[in-house]
């Protein structure tokens, strides 16, 4: 079953002389359980799709739908309420909020979505055991390396069980052991809990245990390549 | 609810993990703007207050009678001490007697007539010694000799602005006393009638026209002025209570005892001089004025420190807002710190106000020609100004933080335009 199908997605950006289409008339589909990576030089337009896919931001033109909702059709407060409800992110640079602790950072979310302080703080210790940081829930962001950051990063993407998980290159600012745990990391979540990731990235070598690889050139898919 | 709850926590958190000293400098300018809104415009009114406060205790007393318009005289004078003595909240009072006197200082050395007489028309007040400084603490103001005995005869006490000495020449209208002290003798003329008297003390004060009469035993006055009558000019009296209302409470009492119909009542406050009123007024305008402007640069200070605030985390608002997190619960997070930041900065500027500025001027009041300022700061015009400068803080933090968080979610988190 596809979790996820765009079509014909264009995304441009100004206008006129300045315009630059970034998104050529894209097609893709996720399916459920599945672990995908998008790959492409820089420029490609892989980070710009997932911000499509992820309902970050809106394509100038094709239709979105995520888990048989039209993202297109909704609105500012209805498309930030579909993300807290459906999806869960991992960005490259940890997106952690420094003045909360490891543990009110993946509670956010989750209080956000309506559970109370004692469920949240639950379900948050489960998440962050998770991923190998208990003891750490009362550390500030800033009391953790970026390998630890990341992975509380997804602790927090994940606490909620979101339906997708996007991941926009986690390992970028990693050294490769951080690197290869936060990949592993992922890759598990996908393998035991059958959750939905997709994922952009440079390293081949990370992308080497996801079911399909997208490649990206110039705004176009040009190959897909099945793993598994 | 939600976003409530979210906004606290993001709020709460980065108050407390906020830097020390910044937090610090913030709460000071908000104290200081409270201080401006409260103190500025309470002292501008103190310097009134304590005229009109001066003018209670050393000369009109809590309630004043005076005659009514067409008479010269307190009627029935006699009867309406009587209904005084009944009355329990009445705690003194004193009578006076006013004529027009003529005192002159060298009559006894002055041999050319062509010299300058050493002399001044003034207001003569004929008092009971021990009553008037029950009333009005009299003695307090003597600046020079002593107060008047009340079993002596033959001496006066005279206005500090009757003297050349201190009136440093802006009496050059109405004329001045000079080099008279007191032990000198000076000649008193009232309706062409003469006597010597001795000065036994200069009276000065910043109230009224304290400063300005001469005081003598009413008796040696009615003597002098050759007057049978003892219906008086004025009646001062204290109340055990100085209250506002309690005078008016006094003052119906003696309407319905029918003394309106022998002399005009009237409350120290209705007695005010019209100046008095106008001045106040006026003041509480200017110092209303000089408040607005504070709330101004106030206002203007947290739309900056929120918008720094919230412009440097343009980034991690984006991924809130990213992650789910509603628009409301980023704004709730600015308005609490701007709320924080007015409250802790007004409850100092109110424990400084109340604890130490008022306080400090009832002991040091300014030292103005006409009065002696302190600091007024009503309690219900303090909740007034704190709730003014709370609100406008609020939309100070507030709006910053609109302006950011309504931006595209996927610009803040990638830092573009």
């Amino acid at each position: 079953m596809d979790i996820i199908k765009a079509t014909n997605i264009h995304r441009k950006f100004g206008t006129g002389d300045l315009e630059a289409h970034i998104l050529k008339g894209i097609d893709v589909t996720v399916r459920q359980g599945e672990f995908v990576a998008i790959m492409g030089k820089s420029g490609a337009g892989k980070s710009t799709l997932m911000y499509q896919l992820s309902v970050l931001d809106d394509p100038t033109d094709g239709t979105i739908i995520i888990n048989g909702t039209d993202v297109g059709t909704l609105s500012e407060s209805e498309s930030t309420a579909f993300r807290l409800n459906t999806l869960g992110y991992v960005f490259q640079n940890y997106a952690l909020v420094p003045d909360l602790s490891a543990e009110e950072n993946v509670m956010l979310p989750l209080l956000m979505r309506g559970y109370t302080w004692a469920e949240s703080k639950s379900m948050a210790c489960v998440a962050i055991d998770g991923v190998g940081l208990a003891g750490k829930y009362t550390n500030l962001p800033a009391e953790l390396s970026g390998g630890e950051q990341q992975r509380i990063s997804i602790a927090r993407a994940v606490a909620g069980k979101p339906k997708i998980l996007f991941a926009d290159e986690p390992t970028a600012n990693l050294d490769t052991v951080s690197g290869t745990q936060v990949i592993d990391l992922i890759a598990d979540l996908n393998r035991t809990d059958k959750q939905t990731v997709v994922m952009v990235t440079h390293e081949r070598e990370y992308a080497m245990g996801c079911d399909r690889i997208i490649h990206m050139e110039d705004g176009l898919v040009t190959n897909i390549e099945q793993l598994k | 609810m939600r976003a409530l709850r979210i906004g606290f926590l993001l709020g709460f958190r980065q108050i407390q993990r906020a830097n020390l000293w910044t937090t610090t400098l913030i709460i000071f300018v908000m104290m200081l703007t409270f201080l401006n809104l409260i103190a500025v415009s309470g002292i501008l009114v103190g310097l009134i207050a304590g005229s009109e406060r001066a003018v209670q205790e050393k000369s009109l007393g809590d309630i004043i009678i005076t005659p009514l318009e067409n008479e010269d005289k307190i009627l029935q004078t006699e009867t309406i001490r009587r209904i005084l003595d009944t009355l329990p909240e009445v705690t003194s009072y004193s009578l006076r007697y006013q004529q027009s006197m003529q005192l002159t200082a060298n009559f006894k050395t002055r041999r050319d007539f062509n010299i300058e007489p050493n002399t001044i028309g003034s207001q003569a007040v004929g008092i009971d010694p021990i009553a008037e400084n029950n009333v009005t603490g009299l003695s307090e103001n003597i600046v020079e000799g002593e107060y008047l005995n009340p079993d002596e005869s033959g001496y006066i006490l005279v206005g500090a602005l009757n003297l050349d000495r201190y009136t440093a020449g802006f009496a050059d209208i109405t004329g001045s006393l000079t080099d008279v002290y007191p032990g000198d003798s000076v000649r008193a003329t009232v309706n062409g009638a003469s006597r010597e008297f001795t000065v036994k003390g200069i009276v000065n004060a910043k109230a009224g026209g304290v400063a300005s009469f001469i005081y003598l035993p009413e008796k040696e006055l009615r003597r002098l002025s050759n007057s049978a009558s003892r219906d008086a000019d004025e009646i001062a009296i204290r109340l055990a209570d100085k209250s506002p209302e309690t005078a008016l409470v006094v003052k119906s009492v003696l309407v319905e005892q029918g003394i309106d119909s022998f002399a005009k009542i009237r409350t120290f406050q209705e007695a005010l001089p019209k100046f008095i009123t106008d001045i106040k007024q006026t003041f509480n305008i200017l110092g209303t004025f000089i408040g607005a402007v504070g709330i101004i640069v106030a206002s203007i200070t947290i739309f900056i420190i929120i918008f720094i605030n919230a412009i440097s985390r343009r980034q991690q608002i984006g991924i809130l807002k990213g992650i789910g997190i509603d628009r409301k619960a980023i704004e709730v997070a600015y308005v609490l710190q701007s709320a924080f930041y007015a409250i802790t900065g007004s409850l100092l500027g109110v424990l400084v106000t109340y604890g130490i500025l008022i306080g400090y001027f009832d002991r040091n009041p300014i030292d103005f020609p006409f009065s002696d300022g302190i600091l007024v700061a009503e309690p219900i015009g303090t909740l007034y100004r704190f709730i003014i400068l709370f609100i406008i803080t609020l939309f100070a933090g507030f709006i910053p933080a609109w302006i950011i968080v309504k931006q595209n979610t996927l610009n803040s988190i990638l830092g573009r335009k």
